[in-house]
């Protein structure tokens, strides 16, 4: 128990908002098949669009379905799709922006004008062009999400690198005689993940909102899969006679999506403790004034 | 002055040049033949001898460079060739649905602005008051609301329960409002906290600290010392914010049955119709560039430190 002590001094100090939802909403995620109560595809029209009563808690869609089964399978198809896209993206941007960070020079120039092109899309549109491209499909959603968010874990990790590289230790281990190899992976790329991973914790909701609203536009989770934005979509024609199947879904997105912004803004507040944080923070302080250099620049 | 615009419009260019080279590898790296495609699109059996026409026709046979030249030559004059699925000229109805998605741009940005400076000025005035944790609390919800859960809300409210804005259409100021709040939202809530982040900032400055020894009011020092200092950087974020709004029209334009180019972008990516996406596509980026452009020129106006970094 006592081992435990400093992780939970350190959780107290996260937003309670944030800690709830995220808790929540991992766990729901995590346990979703074993925490439904009903199966979320079993479909009854004769039952269709009922209100809350005691064998649907949160009543049913226009085909019958129990809508807190769906919703709670919902987190899990949400959690599972927005972690490979974070995976994928943060493996392609920790890459970049390490290998930008430790050789500098032209390598960097050129991988950071690339990232800055990638920033300045939304990343909505980036998107939607590649799945225009490729077509439509959980696979092609997963990957063009990912393509659209890895030049943020680029940048960060480029200048986490940076400060990396500019440490006393890397000297020393050059002038020992270490092998490049040994930096990049012994030091530079264990360094880089941790503080990376903080930055993208934070980022997980805009990625949830992203999937829910490619699902809504039906070229992300298609059908009977439950989906937030889908069953939003789905239920949609039938907002006049039945708002509760539009406006619990769209409630449950909102929620998940202001527990991530709580954090991050308690992150960007230099609000979370010290060790967790402090690359992030130094990053932080080179991305800004990064930002001060480019104006004076322009 | 004339140095920065100069260099800022020749960076332009090359980001324009960037955008287009980026558009048409897009399309030229997607898979399938064009030529098969507008081949069946005619209605004639893909028999390869007709094939060989239609690729002679667009020109499918001539280096890549030249088509690039080719197709760059067309796309300046307005002309983004044919479209895949209907077979006829992307650009037939480009204008119209250019001044649609202007208008819901143009709307919402107006509205975006007047929100967030109502928001950030009472969080300012009354600095972690309860209108400062009111403020505050309505941007972060509506930070956080997914822009189609906003529309269906927004719908629900103000078309079903009260019947006051029609729920769908493009016809009139009254059937204007509902997508102009719905996409309004989200820049309205980043930005009041970028005035009231950077009104707070500018309260605690020297030279308002001054202003207050000169013996003005609260109310005068915000409008008078603090606006002015804040106008550069609220420009910046609503240049941004201007540009995310073509992502947001994405969603909001087929949720209310506007022919806008958002909305003509998606039916491209639903059915694979490279060319209306590489157009609309063309067009978007375009757009940040010229907002960008319009962003620079306006913080040069607004801000003397900058100007006088440049004469």
């Amino acid at each position: 128990m006592n081992k435990l002590k400093p992780i939970f001094a350190r959780l107290n100090k996260f937003p309670r908002v944030a800690l709830v939802v995220i808790g929540l909403f991992v766990a729901l995620g995590t346990f979703a098949p074993w925490l439904a109560p009903q199966d979320p595809s079993a479909q009854n029209l004769l039952q269709g669009g009922l209100g809350p009563s005691v064998a649907h808690w949160l009543g049913t869609d226009h085909l019958g379905r129990d809508t807190l089964s769906r919703l709670i399978i919902a987190a899990n198809t949400s959690l599972v799709s927005v972690g490979s896209v974070l995976i994928i993206a943060m493996t392609i941007g920790i890459l970049m922006g390490t290998i930008a960070g430790y050789h500098r020079g032209w390598v960097d120039d050129l991988l950071m004008r690339v990232v800055d092109v990638g920033l300045s899309i939304p990343s909505l549109i980036t998107a939607l062009a590649v799945i225009g491209i490729v077509g439509p499909g959980y696979w092609t959603m997963v990957l063009a999400l990912a393509l659209a968010w890895w030049p943020m874990s680029g940048r960060i990790s480029r200048a986490v690198a940076v400060s990396i590289m500019s440490k006393p230790h890397i000297e020393a281990l050059r002038v020992l005689g270490a092998s490049p190899w040994r930096i990049y992976f012994g030091h530079l790329l264990p360094g880089t993940i941790g503080a990376v991973m903080v930055y993208a914790t934070a980022d997980a909701g805009t990625a949830a909102l992203a999937v829910a609203t490619l699902s809504f536009l039906g070229l992300g989770i298609q059908p009977p899969t439950p989906e937030w934005g889908q069953m939003l979509v789905d239920a949609l024609p039938y907002l006049e006679s039945d708002p509760r199947q539009v406006i619990l879904p769209g409630l449950a997105l909102t929620a998940a999506v202001i527990g991530f912004n709580t954090l991050g803004e308690a992150i960007a507040l230099n609000r979370i403790p010290k060790p967790l944080t402090r690359r992030m923070l130094a990053m932080r302080r080179i991305e800004v004034a990064g930002w001060g250099k480019e104006n004076s620049d322009a | 002055m004339i140095h920065f615009i100069s260099k800022r419009l020749k960076h332009s260019l090359v980001l324009l040049f960037l955008a287009s080279v980026v558009c048409f590898t897009l399309v030229v790296s997607a898979p399938g033949n064009v030529a098969v495609l507008i081949a069946e699109l005619r209605g004639a059996a893909s028999t390869p001898g007709y094939v060989e026409k239609v690729a002679e026709e667009i020109g499918l046979n001539k280096p890549l460079l030249m088509r690039y030249v080719d197709w760059l030559g067309d796309a300046v004059t307005g002309d983004f060739g044919i479209s895949y699925r209907t077979g006829q000229t992307v650009s037939a109805d480009l204008p119209q649905r250019m001044m649609v998605t202007g208008t819901l741009i143009a709307g919402s940005a107006v509205i975006a602005t007047l929100l967030s400076l109502l928001l950030g000025f009472l969080g300012a005035f009354w600095p972690y008051k309860l209108p400062d944790r009111v403020s505050r609390g309505l941007a972060l919800i509506g930070a956080s609301t997914p822009t189609f859960f906003v529309g269906a809300l927004m719908i629900y409210g103000f078309s079903v329960t009260f019947q006051l804005f029609p729920s769908f259409g493009f016809n009139g100021p009254v059937s204007w409002v509902l997508p102009w709040l719905t996409v309004a939202v989200l820049p309205a809530a980043v930005l009041s906290r970028v005035v009231r982040v950077g009104l707070e900032e500018a309260m605690t400055s020297p030279y308002v600290l001054t202003a207050k020894s000169k013996g003005l009011g609260r109310t005068a020092i915000l409008f008078r010392e603090a606006l002015p200092n804040i106008t550069p950087v609220f420009i910046n974020a609503l240049g941004t914010q201007v540009g995310l709004m073509t992502a947001t029209g994405i969603i909001v334009e087929p949720l209310f049955a506007w022919q806008g180019v958002g909305d003509y972008f998606l039916a491209g990516v639903r059915f694979r119709d490279f060319m209306v996406v590489q157009a609309c596509l063309l067009i978007f980026l375009a757009f940040f560039i010229v907002v960008n452009l319009i962003v620079d020129l306006a913080v040069l106006m607004t801000d003397p430190r900058i100007r006088r970094q440049w004469s």
